[in-house]
């Protein structure tokens, strides 16, 4: 009977052993070399089922070495914040440009990003607001949000870049529309219904994507996100409606090399892939994935979803990153929004 | 005292306390324990069986699992040779500051668990305060699986040790005492007094090391990278599908990881009964 059970516990510690021993071997491409690539969160879809796999076939094509990819995908600032740690991304995608301006400062990138085709920009979104089928909150512009008892999730600011975003589309929407009405931008208003909108928000969770899981397991009656999630979760089935503010900013997403990472025998390949995604095939592919094209605006046509935004802008209105992230996200919001 | 109270309560020989304990027992778990592990069997398998069967198959899953198990496997191996060491030492030898080691020793339960990997990451990241001397030589821990191993053992590192180290304590000395007036080596005292009676207690360190390690998250997804197929463990799959909102695909591997623990922590039963009723 004892020597029973030393056996029994000899073949668990063995098994244990042999289960355990060795790491498990990451698939590899045929050259052995690979594009480590991170995203921000709601990059996945487009990247990983269409716009990836057709470089490979197009590099394997031209070079016969099938490269292989490793990806990351989280909030903007999270991905952010792990390569100036040190993570090993050759390529990242980030919601705002802000957080390529940090990689350069971190000197994580030390080439001229701006100098790329289209600023680095590589798509772009509108943002819109998500309800529950049928609106029952009756939400039809922004200020709608602020109206009592409407629970509203938004990405935390401090992970995510789509809450910057979407903080700028709520404030610079009323700049637009009071410019309109008045003649005169009006920051008071701007600032008045960015406080009474956010009294409203109840979860602020790390990413867009994170807010839209929330939001799609029945938490909240609002979420202010990217156009291309709204139009995924319908494409899904989920019980949601767009609501499409009268004006709204367009997100721009740049694509940054990041320099650290990358020696001289891989650059071309990172290189060709970065220009990849501004060629005509993965233009379409975001725009399949309901990111609108940057390159050429009549690909998106293409996608009949699409909304028509009244009075649509960009971050050019703020004066770019360089003045919108000191001048809003923080001398607004921080200050007197969010320390209300 | 409580065997007083039992016979006071007794209706008709029959203990009334018994079946209400067992009751209010488990109607606090149920809401508690029982019913959000039920919750991931549900979600899990909401989609049938195949789509449950296809979110195990997947390749990033399989790897997800298989990096889990190997790297608190080696946590559990080192953490258990030191547990077993430390507590030895700790408990034969009294030396001045030997309690503030004890109370250093316990402190990583107390850390959460993103502190640690922050910890990690500041000390040997490309620009932590080892790792910027490390860099240039090419050497690179964190966002590696050695990384989550370092992150496995600091956030383990008190369980093998708690448990081996009150056996030590309350052990007889007599016998190794014995042991050595007969004329044995220490070495032979301890392979073959000291360590026989420690069975039960390494075997119980050595699973809730494991157990515990296999779940960690909070210090894991700041020191490994979380890149798909290589750095990402089970408890990150299953966070990154949670994100992506394949509440299924990451509930399939939940249950994996209940499943496995549930059989750890049986294993943990059984074997501590054999090794100790000798």
């Amino acid at each position: 009977m004892r020597s029973f059970r030393y056996i029994c516990i000899a073949v668990l510690f063995a098994a244990f052993f042999l289960t355990g021993g060795c790491l498990p071997s990451p698939p590899e491409g045929t050259g052995g070399r690979s594009i480590t690539l991170f995203g921000f969160s709601i990059m996945k879809e487009a990247l990983e089922k269409e716009i990836v796999p057709a470089f490979v076939v197009k590099w394997k094509r031209e070079h016969g070495e099938e490269p292989a990819f490793v990806s990351s995908f989280a909030g903007s600032e999270t991905i952010t914040n792990q390569i100036l740690q040190g993570a090993p991304a050759d390529v990242a995608i980030l919601s705002i440009e802000r957080d390529a301006d940090r990689l350069v400062e971190g000197k994580a990138v030390t080439h001229d990003f701006h100098q790329s085709p289209h600023k680095g920009i590589i798509n772009k979104t509108p943002f819109v607001i998500l309800v529950r089928k049928g609106n029952p909150k009756g939400i039809q512009d922004f200020p709608d949000l602020a109206k009592p008892g409407v629970q509203i999730i938004h990405p935390d600011p401090v992970s995510s870049g789509g809450a910057q975003w979407s903080i700028l589309s709520i404030y610079g929407s009323e700049l637009k529309k009071s410019e309109a009405e008045t003649g005169t931008a009006d920051s008071g208003r701007a600032l008045r219904t960015l406080q009474a909108i956010w009294k409203n928000v109840t979860a602020t969770p790390g990413s867009a994507r994170e807010a839209r899981t929330s939001f799609e397991t029945g938490y909240g009656d609002a979420l202010i996100t990217y156009e291309l999630e709204g139009l995924l979760m319908k494409q899904a089935g989920a019980a949601v409606d767009m609501v499409v503010p009268k004006s709204t900013i367009f997100s721009e997403h740049p694509a940054v090399l990041i320099d650290r990472n990358v020696d001289a025998s891989e650059r071309p390949m990172m290189e060709a892939f970065i220009a990849y995604l501004w060629s005509d095939d993965a233009q379409k592919a975001f725009v399949k994935y309901h990111f609108r094209s940057v390159t050429n605006e009549s690909f998106n046509d293409a996608n009949k979803e699409f909304a028509d935004i009244e009075q649509p802008f960009t971050i050019e209105m703020f004066g770019g990153w360089s003045k919108a992230y000191p001048e809003i996200i923080e001398k607004v919001f921080r200050d007197q929004v969010q320390k209300k | 005292m409580s065997t007083n109270l039992s016979k006071v309560r007794h209706v008709r020989g029959f203990d009334l306390v018994k079946p209400f304990s067992i009751t209010a027992m488990v109607a606090i778990m149920l809401p508690l324990v029982f019913l959000p592990l039920a919750s991931i069997f549900i979600f899990g398998t909401s989609s049938g069986p195949q789509k449950f069967w296809d979110a195990l198959m997947a390749p990033e899953a399989i790897f997800a699992l298989k990096l889990s198990i190997v790297t608190s496997f080696w946590a559990t191996v080192f953490n258990v040779f030191f547990g077993l060491f430390a507590a030895y030492v700790l408990s034969k030898y009294n030396f001045w500051g030997r309690n503030a080691l004890i109370v250093t020793i316990s402190l990583p339960t107390a850390v959460p668990t993103a502190v640690a990997g922050f910890a990690l990451l500041l000390l040997w990241g490309p620009y932590g305060i080892l790792g910027r001397y490390l860099e240039p030589h090419g050497i690179q821990i964190m966002f590696t699986a050695t990384a989550i191993i370092l992150a496995n053992i600091f956030v383990t590192f008190p369980l093998a040790f708690g448990v081996i180290k009150p056996v030590f304590d309350t052990m007889n000395t007599s016998l190794e005492e014995a042991s050595a007036t007969m004329g044995a080596t220490r070495w032979q005292t301890f392979w073959y007094v000291t360590l026989p009676s420690l069975r039960g207690a390494i075997v119980s360190g050595a699973l809730l090391t494991f157990a515990r390690a296999v779940g960690e998250f909070g210090s894991t997804i700041l020191v490994s990278g979380n890149l798909a197929q290589r750095t990402q463990t089970a408890p990150l799959y299953i966070f990154a599908k949670f994100n992506e909102g394949q509440v299924e695909a990451a509930n399939a591997i939940a249950i994996v990881l209940v499943v496995f623990s549930f059989l750890i922590f049986s294993i943990l039963f059984i074997a501590r009964d054999w090794l100790e009723t000798e």
